[in-house]
């Protein structure tokens, strides 16, 4: 039985059909007219315990409206939800007591009163035993670093501070599962460093499930296993995150510095292409060589040994795909993906590295 | 100095006066609600007088809303959002921005304060005749002179609470908020300018009080010219007055200012 | 029979546990503390001179004294007093709505109602509600009346029902933001302005206003019946009998609108 189950969640709003101005304004008053926007159109969602999912989508796809519905805060306009086997919107509170929510945009902490007070107001509302309050307290702040700043108030604090004490808070009940809204927004690499690390070791420690909404896909290739992405209110696709790249990302670019490339690269190219069919090979302004390849084709080893044999090679390095371009293409549109997990699209052929070894 | 630089003052005044058209609704409701309390007075005076046509403390029940009325359109031009606004200047470092541009800050705070006068200006005044027919008129300057310098008498008086409302706005250099410094404010201002009740109604020694206060140029004067209660040379002798109050705030305003950034300055933040 | 207990126990406990702490933030400011409670004072006490100065020229307003319209006026003030000290986080509730913190509200096992009312404190209350009792105790010993333990009591419940009665308006009338979407709290603070009419006795106003303030939002019950039912000023007196059942019915009432409130916002989005 899955933790999260959506069939068909729908949610519709309506809003005012107006023009624009005081003139607007004034003839809505008499002649009301509204329209129909559908954020969220008809999805089907199914997370087991202990997933951790990134919930993508450009911006105005319906994310955080999806999890609105599921923390419930929004009435759904259509179908079944059940989380934890409650209906969110029915049972509001008590499953309040199952989740908890940290936003990157807005903090849950009390502004003027010292960090660790907020705590025991959390501990307080949510009713937790004190040993579990003092365990989960002794070990966020030894992995977050709370020390330094728990007894401060959070209008004193920095944003990384802020945020780290936020993560902890929402954990403090032992919550199944852990909604994180753009957790790492406007923090420096350090500090997002530690909250991914603290996130992952909640899934694989804990259990806990994770529902991530992230723009920073350096989130999402820490923390997450699983990748939905909706845009326009659907669900375009969803599935793991290694299959995605499997399929879709197989792209890997090798840069080569070549000796007294200048001079040798213009003979050289030619004689590498002919190598290295079915790859791109090109040259850099820098006397560098660099070939596109597909790593189900060659190995990175055979495209090495091809250019090497042919030149001298003072340095090189390998450009792993970015999840980011693949998304990128997914939202421009460039890029279709596979509508619904286990739809079939060409299965992902093995990387040709253990093809060759066998 | 004042009309070669006055453009950017009056683009200023302008400004404020969009952004309270913005707020039309709120705006609407402020005014709306603060007329409750003139109803209130009128009734109260109304039980008061008991339909007599007799006079108490020197007026008629016709005077009387006269009085009340004026009271009113006087408290509604430059209200506790004017402090609200100049201590929010303070908070947010406009003082460090306004001494940095060739901007006066008391005059800029002026400008922005005196930017939305006419629309309050007119929205009371409907308000206020509005109120007049519902209880059947209220008495009218009974010379045109009285009105003549009843106008006068309405600008200095707001001069004088535009320099009351600044100096008090300066206490958000030491506080950290001006909630409860403008409340006492209004509170106290209520009390000797006439606005609660008028000043002829007060015993000897509070009226006394009042004399040496600048309150009572904010209501009292300009509603006993209007209704022609004081003439002659006593009449000007109060205008006198008004314009001194006015000049000694706005001076003392500026003082305190000057003092107040130079201790900011020194002590940073 | 234990947890039926404790669902009651436990919002009171934890009403207390976030106003406290919330009081622990707002004290921070010592300064203004003195400054927002003596204000309060300055307030009353010049609402004080006006109401002395009046009756120095007449003897009674409509038949009623100097000291019952004291008491009336002082109630308006010591209910409003408890509506800041108590419940100030209810003035908040647009601006809360607004900035979407109020969501944050709605994601915790805790009412959103009790939150919201904690989610402030007016220290100015403080000083409102101290000028208060001083005032209806003086109101108190000035009339001459018999105090029976029957009178005592009824003036206890009658200030208890009388804040109720206003914490409740200053919460219906806040709800209202869930279906005017405002940023600021013009609504609640244009009906709270209705409370002037209250202060002085009924009597004085035409039918229409009398309405008003009876039915439509029953400030009559915060100030002027409860003191007529004290000071056993017949025929006002009578309807002043039903001044705790209107404090319930407007409790409920606002709860209600709350409530209902709260489900269109849930339905509507933010």
């Amino acid at each position: 039985m899955p933790l999260i189950q959506a069939e068909g969640l729908t949610k519709t709003f309506r809003q005012a059909d107006k023009d624009a101005g005081l003139k607007g304004s004034v003839k809505h008053l008499f002649i009301r007219r509204y329209k129909n926007k559908v954020a969220v159109d008809n999805i089907d969602l199914s997370i087991e315990a202990g997933e951790s999912i990134a919930y993508l989508g450009p911006n105005g796809a319906g994310k955080s409206t999806t999890i609105k519905m599921l923390t419930g805060i929004l009435v759904p306009t259509a179908g079944r939800l059940h989380v934890d086997g409650l209906v969110p919107h029915e049972h509001r509170q008590r499953n309040a007591r199952n989740i908890g929510v940290v936003f990157g945009q807005r903090t849950q902490l009390w502004w003027d009163i010292p960090v660790i007070e907020s705590f025991n107001l959390a501990r307080d509302m949510y009713e937790i035993p004190e040993a579990t309050y003092r365990a989960n307290l002794a070990e966020f702040t030894e992995m977050l670093g709370l020390d330094e700043f728990v007894k401060l108030p959070a209008a004193r604090i920095s944003l990384g501070q802020r945020m780290r004490a936020d993560l902890c808070m929402a954990l403090l009940h032992n919550p199944k599962i852990l909604y994180l809204d753009e957790p790492t927004i406007g923090l420096d690499i350090a500090v997002k460093d530690r909250i991914r690390t603290f996130v992952r070791r909640l899934v694989d420690e804990r259990g806990t499930t994770v529902m991530l909404t992230t723009h920073d896909l350096g989130d999402i290739e820490d923390i997450c296993e699983r990748i939905v992405i909706i845009d326009q209110g659907r669900i375009i696709h969803d599935g793991d995150l290694g299959k995605l790249k499997d399929t879709f990302a197989r792209d890997r670019v090798i840069h080569f510095q070549i000796a007294r490339g200048a001079e040798l690269l213009p003979a050289l190219l030619p004689s590498v292409r002919a190598a290295l069919p079915d790859s791109t090979v090109e040259a850099g302004d820098d006397g560098s060589l660099s070939v596109r390849f597909d790593r189900f084709v060659f190995a990175a080893g055979e495209i090495a040994a091809a250019v090497m044999s042919r030149a001298e090679v003072e340095d090189f390095r390998i450009d792993e795909p970015a999840v980011e371009d693949l998304i990128k293409r997914v939202y421009l549109g460039q890029l279709t993906l596979a509508d619904r997990p286990g739809s079939k699209a060409a299965p992902a052929p093995e990387p040709a590295a253990e093809a060759a070894a066998r | 100095m004042v009309v070669a630089g006055s453009h950017k003052y009056v683009s200023l005044a302008r400004a404020s006066l969009e952004v309270i058209l913005t707020y039309r609704l709120s705006f609407l409701m402020n005014v709306i609600g603060t007329v409750f309390y003139v109803i209130a007075m009128f009734y109260l005076w109304r039980t008061i007088f008991g339909g007599n046509s007799a006079a108490l403390g020197g007026f008629t029940w016709l005077e009387m809303k006269g009085y009340l009325l004026v009271a009113f359109l006087m408290n509604s031009l430059l209200t506790w959002y004017d402090e609200f606004m100049i201590g929010r200047g303070i908070r947010e470092g406009e003082v460090a921005s306004d001494l940095v541009r060739p901007l006066d800050f008391q005059t800029s705070r002026f400008a922005q304060a005196v930017g939305p006068v006419p629309t309050e200006l007119a929205t009371a005044l409907l308000v206020a005749m509005a109120v007049a027919f519902a209880f059947g008129g209220v008495a009218l300057p009974p010379d045109p002179v009285y009105a003549a310098v009843f106008v006068v008498s309405a600008a200095l008086a707001t001069l004088i609470k535009f320099g009351l409302i600044f100096c008090v706005a300066m206490g958000a250099f030491w506080t950290t908020g001006l909630y409860g410094l403008t409340t006492g404010r209004i509170a106290v201002q209520g009390v000797f300018s006439g606005a609660l009740i008028p000043l002829a109604f007060f015993p000897d020694w509070l009226r006394a009080i009042s004399a040496v206060l600048p309150f009572q140029g904010t209501v009292s004067t300009p509603a006993l010219i209007y209704l022609g209660k004081v003439d002659g040379t006593a009449m000007l002798a109060m205008v006198a007055v008004q314009a001194a109050w006015a000049v000694g705030l706005i001076v003392l305003g500026r003082l305190i200012f000057r003092r107040a950034v130079r201790a900011v300055t020194i002590h940073g933040g | 029979m234990a947890a039926r207990w404790r669902a009651v126990t436990r919002p009171i406990y934890l009403y207390f546990r976030l106003l406290g702490q919330q009081m622990k933030a707002i004290m921070a400011y010592e300064a203004d503390f003195v400054i927002y409670a003596g204000s309060a004072v300055l307030v009353q006490l010049v609402g004080f001179i006006f109401i002395w100065t009046i009756f120095q020229r007449i003897p009674t307003i409509n038949g009623w004294t100097m000291w019952e319209v004291v008491m009336m006026y002082a109630l308006i003030f010591l209910t409003e007093g408890v509506g800041s000290l108590f419940f100030e986080g209810t003035w908040g509730l647009a601006r809360l709505v607004y900035t979407g913190k109020f969501d944050s509200f709605l994601l915790r096992p805790v009412s959103p109602i009790l939150q919201v009312v904690t989610a402030d404190v007016g220290l100015n209350g403080l000083g409102n509600i101290v000028t208060g009792f001083i005032l209806i105790g003086l109101s108190v010993t000035h009339v001459s009346l018999e105090w029976t333990p029957g009178r005592i009591a009824m003036l206890a419940i009658a200030i208890v029902s009388a804040s109720a009665i206003r914490v409740a308006i200053n919460l219906g009338t806040a709800a209202t933001v869930f279906w005017t979407r405002s940023p600021w709290s013009s609504v609640p603070m244009f009906v709270h302005q209705l409370g002037d009419f209250a202060k002085y006795p009924l009597t004085i106003y035409s039918l229409g206003v009398q309405v008003i303030i009876v039915i439509a939002i029953p400030f009559a019950f915060v100030s002027f019946f409860p003191t007529a039912v004290v000071f056993g000023e017949s025929p006002w007196s009578l309807p002043g009998l039903l001044t705790p059942l209107v404090a319930i019915y407007t409790v409920v009432l606002a709860v209600v609108i709350f409530r209902v409130g709260l489900r269109r916002y849930e339905g509507a989005g933010n």
